[in-house]
């Protein structure tokens, strides 16, 4: 598992990649919620997820809960066949801005 | 022969007693000692021209005399002759009058009437009165109240010791059963571990005990306490106490026995020690690590027939406070582990044949291919059949890795119903890092059974949800456990078996997740009954655990 962040336009990438299970979910916890202090507005590419489960998906749901409460936006982008499942079997794919462009190209809408 | 009661009432007495015969019978009508001692002196003193009597008593027989009660003016309490030097009623006569003169009596002299049952001498009645107390008549009236009163206190002294031996009795019938209750439940670490126990007397000296925590790992011992009897078992009773409390908390066998051992030498009375054998077997691996503390070397029965002995490097336990013991470890890949006390080896026939180690190999070795336990059965049943004799307790502890392997395998019934063609077998440490293994297996199982990739994706999932609970939820982090996972196909379905040795899980707890409620565990429960068809937790197998079945249908496409 690796995290890259970078900031483009005001609007922090957050590119995941690997596994994001019970073995890793601690430590993406530690980076999103450290973006999530950040107070700017994160978006996360899963695009390089290979593997997410119930772990990783409360890991997800609690950092867009923290920046809802900040104020901020979290969106997920370009969203990994498996995560897209998990999503949808935890009934949170609607709870989710899912954009389909990987985070690293300009926000074409949405 | 006349009858000398007659003979005292009809002529010999000039003034006879009112009723001899009324006076031994109120003698022989009393219980206890001192009501037999109290009416004894009464019917002496009712004798004529006596007006002082004392009761002289040894008790026990060989005891000093002394005096218990007296009737008269000279009180006579403090009189005692030492047990060395009191004899027949002659020196007791003499002593008595050397009493009665240092308290300014000389005369008359006293007359002494032996108390004797039986050719057991209980002491003496002495009386005192005028001159005429030594005449003949007199003197037989006090033989037969004497006679009467040692029957009397015969009898009441043996009715006591009946009461205090079946007091006895039943304290120690009432110990051997505390003892067995200390013994393990006979499937208390499921059939791969048997162990038997037969005192030779009552209570034992010997104990085992086997009990498996929730890490599915069996910690045993086997232990013998020199000495036999009350002592022994008390002691015994203490150490399998020690084992039982501590082996829950304490992986390593060494340090337990070292623990014991100081707890032993703090306490146990001098002299008594323990041999014990102490050690944690895993039914998964089939390893055994175990420390010897001065007891019979265990011994291994490899598959190949091939036996080996694993002799004590360090002394008994209640010797040495502060000594360290050394734990190893054997595989029994398959093989029987046998703890036994000398009680078995020591088996003897005649006056010189000893069964001894060989002997018991030879037996092992002769016996039918029958399961472990009923074997050491006939092994014991054919020692007793043939002659031989046994003098000790008699205990046994046996581990048929043979067995816990079998049960494993999906023996036992429960495992073996319908759930088609094994696709493979998998055994993981229940650490989440190892979980990606299982991951693997899964992926590869699936796609053999035909599913797509998308399907295979969530059955992984669905199956590293349910390890992932086993390792936070079952096992909570200990880190010990171990997961075992078998996948099988079926014509139309993928039949999943998550095994754990955890304790039992309540199924009715876990739910899938409330959709408000983002727990972990609880989702991941969630996403296990989303994707698979049958979520079930199966009837634990032997061994104790858990045992969750997991089917995926396939869905044939037209």
């Amino acid at each position: 598992m690796s995290c890259d962040i970078t900031e483009d336009d005001g609007t922090l990438l957050v590119r995941l990649h690997g596994d994001i299970d019970l073995e890793h979910a601690d430590g993406v916890r530690d980076r999103l919620l450290d973006c999530v202090a950040r107070g700017k507005d994160i978006r996360v590419d899963l695009s390089q997820v290979d593997y997410i489960d119930s772990s990783g998906i409360a890991t997800l749901v609690e950092a867009l809960q923290l920046a809802k409460d900040n104020g901020t936006a979290l969106v997920l982008a370009a969203v990994s066949t498996q995560a897209q499942r998990v999503l949808k079997l935890a009934r949170l794919d609607k709870v989710f801005t899912i954009l389909e462009t990987p985070a690293a190209s300009p926000a074409g809408g949405g | 022969m006349a009858d000398p009661v007659r003979d005292i009432t009809d002529e010999a007495l000039p003034d006879p007693p009112a009723d001899l015969a009324a006076m031994v019978r109120r003698i022989a009508a009393a219980a206890d000692p001192v009501a037999i001692v109290e009416r004894s002196l009464d019917a002496v003193t009712a004798l004529p021209d006596i007006d002082s009597a004392w009761m002289l008593l040894a008790d026990p027989p060989d005891g000093d005399l002394v005096c218990v009660g007296g009737r008269g003016p000279v009180d006579l309490s403090a009189f005692k002759v030492p047990a060395a030097t009191h004899g027949g009623a002659a020196a007791t006569e003499r002593a008595l009058a050397a009493s009665l003169a240092s308290r300014g009596l000389t005369a008359p002299s006293p007359t002494c009437a032996p108390l004797v049952v039986a050719d057991r001498h209980l002491g003496h009645i002495a009386v005192a009165g005028r001159p005429s107390v030594d005449a003949e008549p007199v003197r037989r009236c006090l033989d037969v109240i004497a006679t009467t009163t040692a029957l009397g206190l015969s009898h009441a002294r043996l009715a006591q010791t009946s009461a205090e031996q079946e007091r006895d009795r039943r304290d120690l019938a009432l110990a051997g059963e505390i003892q067995r209750s200390l013994l393990p439940k006979p499937d208390a670490a499921g059939s791969a571990v048997y162990g038997l126990n037969r005192p030779y007397r009552k209570v034992s000296g010997d104990f085992f005990d086997f009990f498996s925590p929730p890490d599915g790992l069996v910690r045993f011992a086997l232990g013998d306490v020199s000495g036999k009897g009350m002592n022994a078992a008390l002691l015994m009773a203490k150490t399998a106490s020690l084992f039982r409390c501590l082996g829950k908390t304490m992986n390593d066998p060494a340090d337990l026995l070292a623990l014991i051992n100081r707890e032993i030498c703090e306490t146990a009375s001098r002299g008594m020690f323990v041999t014990m054998v102490a050690g944690v077997y895993a039914p998964a691996s089939g390893r055994v690590r175990f420390a010897n503390a001065g007891h019979q070397p265990p011994l291994l029965r490899r598959t190949d027939r091939t036996y080996e002995e694993f002799p004590a490097d360090a002394p008994p336990l209640g010797i040495i406070p502060e000594i360290a013991f050394d734990a190893r470890t054997v595989d029994l890949d398959g093989g029987e582990f046998f703890i036994f006390t000398d009680g078995l080896t020591e088996y003897r026939h005649g006056d010189s044949d000893v069964l001894g180690v060989d002997g018991l190999i030879q037996m092992l070795e002769t016996m039918a291919d029958s399961p472990l336990e009923e074997r050491l059965h006939v092994l014991l049943a054919d020692l007793d059949r043939d002659g031989w004799e046994v003098r000790d307790d008699l205990t046994v502890l046996a581990i048929d890795d043979a067995k816990a392997s079998r049960s494993l395998d999906g023996g036992g019934g429960v495992i073996a119903a319908g759930q088609g063609e094994t696709l493979g077998f998998l055994t993981v440490p229940a650490l989440v890092d190892r979980v990606r293994l299982v991951r693997g297996a899964v992926e590869a199982a699936a796609r053999l059974c035909g599913f797509d990739v998308a399907t295979s994706a969530d059955i992984v999932l669905a199956v590293a949800e349910a390890c992932q609970n086993v390792v936070v939820h079952a096992y909570a982090d200990r880190a010990e456990g171990t997961i075992e996972l078998r996948t099988f196909r079926r014509p139309d379905a993928l039949v999943i078996h998550i095994r754990d040795f955890a304790p039992a899980v309540d199924p009715r707890t876990v739910r899938p997740r409330d959709l408000d409620d983002i727990i972990p565990g609880g989702l991941g429960t969630h996403f296990i009954r989303e994707i698979m068809d049958e979520v079930d937790f199966l009837p634990p197998p032997s061994g104790g655990g858990n045992l969750l079945q997991l089917i995926k249908t396939r869905v044939e496409r037209e």
